[in-house]
């Protein structure tokens, strides 16, 4: 990354804090109830809470939260965005074609923190789990948060904004129940086992699990791999759609 | 040549044929004013020089550097207004101002110098400490201020005097003037054929798609038909009185009448609107050279009907 695409970076991510300023305590304290209320309402739904199956929970909020905001938050801001003219405007400055969609993850990123954080903390206390947070859990929230956005932001770019904004909540929902984010892949049909084998939710949940907890689904490397392979692919994708003239 | 367009074609997806072999010259210290009807193809024209669109054929240069090929160069050659209003929400002028101009690598003093300055020329002061929700004009000139805070060799001005009060329109020109004298080449969008008459070094009148004429507004003027005309204040509870044919075709809008006139003619028609004046039906009249408004209207009537 040169000086000046650095440069480009923070001052758009400065924009992007000081446009949603007005909102910021409101978007933050939304996160927090959400993590919190999260916890509280997958006790309801299932009473008996095995160690195991807490752990899911705990690790499960934050990372569905991570790809929501990728595949939910980015294509709707994109959306408004393309509405309003931002993006357009954006796309005729002087910076590299990703920076914009970097400084809407990394804003995105920031006004979660405090939700996983609170999330975890309550989920700790609620479940009496120990967590093990290793170094790893940064580059296993980037990878998470980058992938989700850059498909997120290619769609709402390539397509209509109605119909990105309806694929991603279709998406949202098949996340919440079909996806082996809150509960262990071998739960699944055989049938969504295969499909989730080749996708990479499966892979981010193991990530971000993994690196809470220092207990992985498979192996650390492969999971890594799988999700920085679809990170580069999602990239190139999102690169391709930012750069494409009509 | 600074600004280059040559032979550019654009045609959308829906088959909508926007530009058609369109070739324009704009130098150095030039304000070049692209005027036309809506949708005649002056936006999607700018949108290609800075790389929004890609056009079909043609090409488009800047200091002889193709731009369609490499449209990363167009962004930093070009600084921007476009026809909507600067994404500025949340943001006071003079923030807006200030991000623009170091993205587009101004440093931290001379940004700030220059953001102080547009402020205080065109009038900003309530709106440049503050992230209030601007009025249009005053969003308008922010996003002029962000266009001309690190100007590029090119400043691409898509309609800057919309919603924008007199007096502040006046500084606002002052400002575009000043961008061509230091240097740039300024493309200006607008339909603001009275005001641009004044503003242009030189113009193209776009309609159809196509280029209908260019060059200096006197040029463009010295080949108008009629040199002059009648303007009429008509009554308005009277019915609108026929000017004598031999006059010249006669235009009404709102109360106001219009009639192109030869120089010989000058006395005739004085002769007829003294008499419509004694009448009644006319409150006031002048006669006036033709405009650069008679021009565009020569152009674009004819090639409206004939669409």
């Amino acid at each position: 990354m040169t000086a000046a695409t650095w440069r480009s970076y923070v001052l758009l991510l400065r924009w992007q804090f000081l446009r949603q300023r007005a909102f910021l305590p409101m978007l933050v304290l939304i996160q927090v109830a959400l993590g919190v209320g999260v916890i509280y309402g997958f006790s309801f739904l299932v009473p008996h809470v095995t160690p195991n199956i807490a752990l899911f929970f705990a690790t499960g909020a934050p990372t569905l939260s991570l790809i929501l905001v990728g595949l939910t938050v980015v294509p709707q801001e994109t959306a408004q965005s393309r509405t309003d003219g931002r993006l357009s405007y954006l796309a005729a400055l002087p910076v590299p074609r990703l920076t914009p969609m970097l400084a809407e993850v990394t804003f995105w990123l920031l006004v979660q923190l405090p939700g996983t954080v609170a999330t975890l903390t309550i989920a700790a206390l609620h479940f009496d789990i120990h967590l093990h947070i290793s170094p790893f859990v940064i580059p296993a929230v980037g990878l998470v948060a980058l992938t989700s956005a850059a498909v997120g932001y290619a769609l709402a770019v390539s397509l209509p904004p109605t119909v990105a904004s309806q694929i991603a909540s279709f998406m949202s929902i098949v996340l919440l129940l079909f996806s082996p984010i809150n509960y262990p892949l071998s739960r699944l049909p055989e049938v969504l086992q295969d499909i989730h084998r080749a996708l990479p939710v499966t892979y981010m949940a193991d990530v971000i699990r993994g690196s809470l907890s220092g207990e992985y689904g498979a192996n650390r490397s492969l999971a890594f791999g799988v999700v920085s392979a679809y990170c580069v692919a999602g990239l190139a994708l999102a690169v391709r759609a930012a750069a494409r003239r009509r | 040549m600074l600004l280059e367009f040559d032979g550019v074609t654009k045609r959308f997806r829906n088959g909508v044929l926007a530009n058609d072999d369109v070739s324009l010259t704009v130098d150095a210290g030039e304000v070049f004013g692209l005027l036309g009807p809506n949708g005649a193809g002056k936006t999607t024209l700018v949108s290609q020089l800075l790389g929004l669109l890609v056009p079909d054929a043609g090409r488009i240069l800047i200091d002889g550097a193709d731009v369609v090929a490499d449209p990363g160069l167009a962004r930093r050659r070009c600084s921007f207004q476009p026809q909507a209003a600067a994404p500025v929400a949340g943001l006071s002028a003079r923030q807006a101002i200030e991000i623009v101009g170091r993205i587009r690598g101004g440093t931290k003093a001379a940004v700030r110098r220059r953001a102080a300055e547009l402020v205080e020329i065109l009038d900003l002061a309530e709106v440049a400490d503050r992230p209030v929700p601007m009025s249009g004009g005053m969003a308008r000139l922010t996003g002029f201020c962000m266009a001309a805070v690190v100007p590029g060799r090119v400043v691409v001005l898509d309609e800057p005097t919309n919603d924008v009060d007199p007096l502040r329109r006046r500084a606002l020109w002052g400002c575009i003037r000043a961008l061509a004298d230091d240097g740039a080449a300024v493309l200006l969008v607008t339909h603001n054929v009275l005001e641009a008459e004044r503003c242009v070094d030189r113009l193209a009148i776009l309609g159809g798609s196509r280029v209908l004429a260019d060059g200096t507004p006197a040029a463009l003027k010295a080949n108008l038909a009629a040199a002059l005309r009648l303007e009429c204040s008509v009554e308005p509870e009277l019915p609108v009185p026929t000017p004598p044919a031999a006059l010249g075709p006669a235009t009404l809008v709102g109360r106001r009448l219009v009639v192109r006139v030869e120089l010989s003619d000058v006395a005739d028609a004085v002769a007829w609107a003294k008499a419509q004046q004694d009448g009644g039906a006319i409150a006031e009249f002048a006669v006036v050279p033709a405009s650069l408004e008679d021009v565009y209207a020569s152009w674009v009537a004819p090639q409206r009907l004939a669409s």
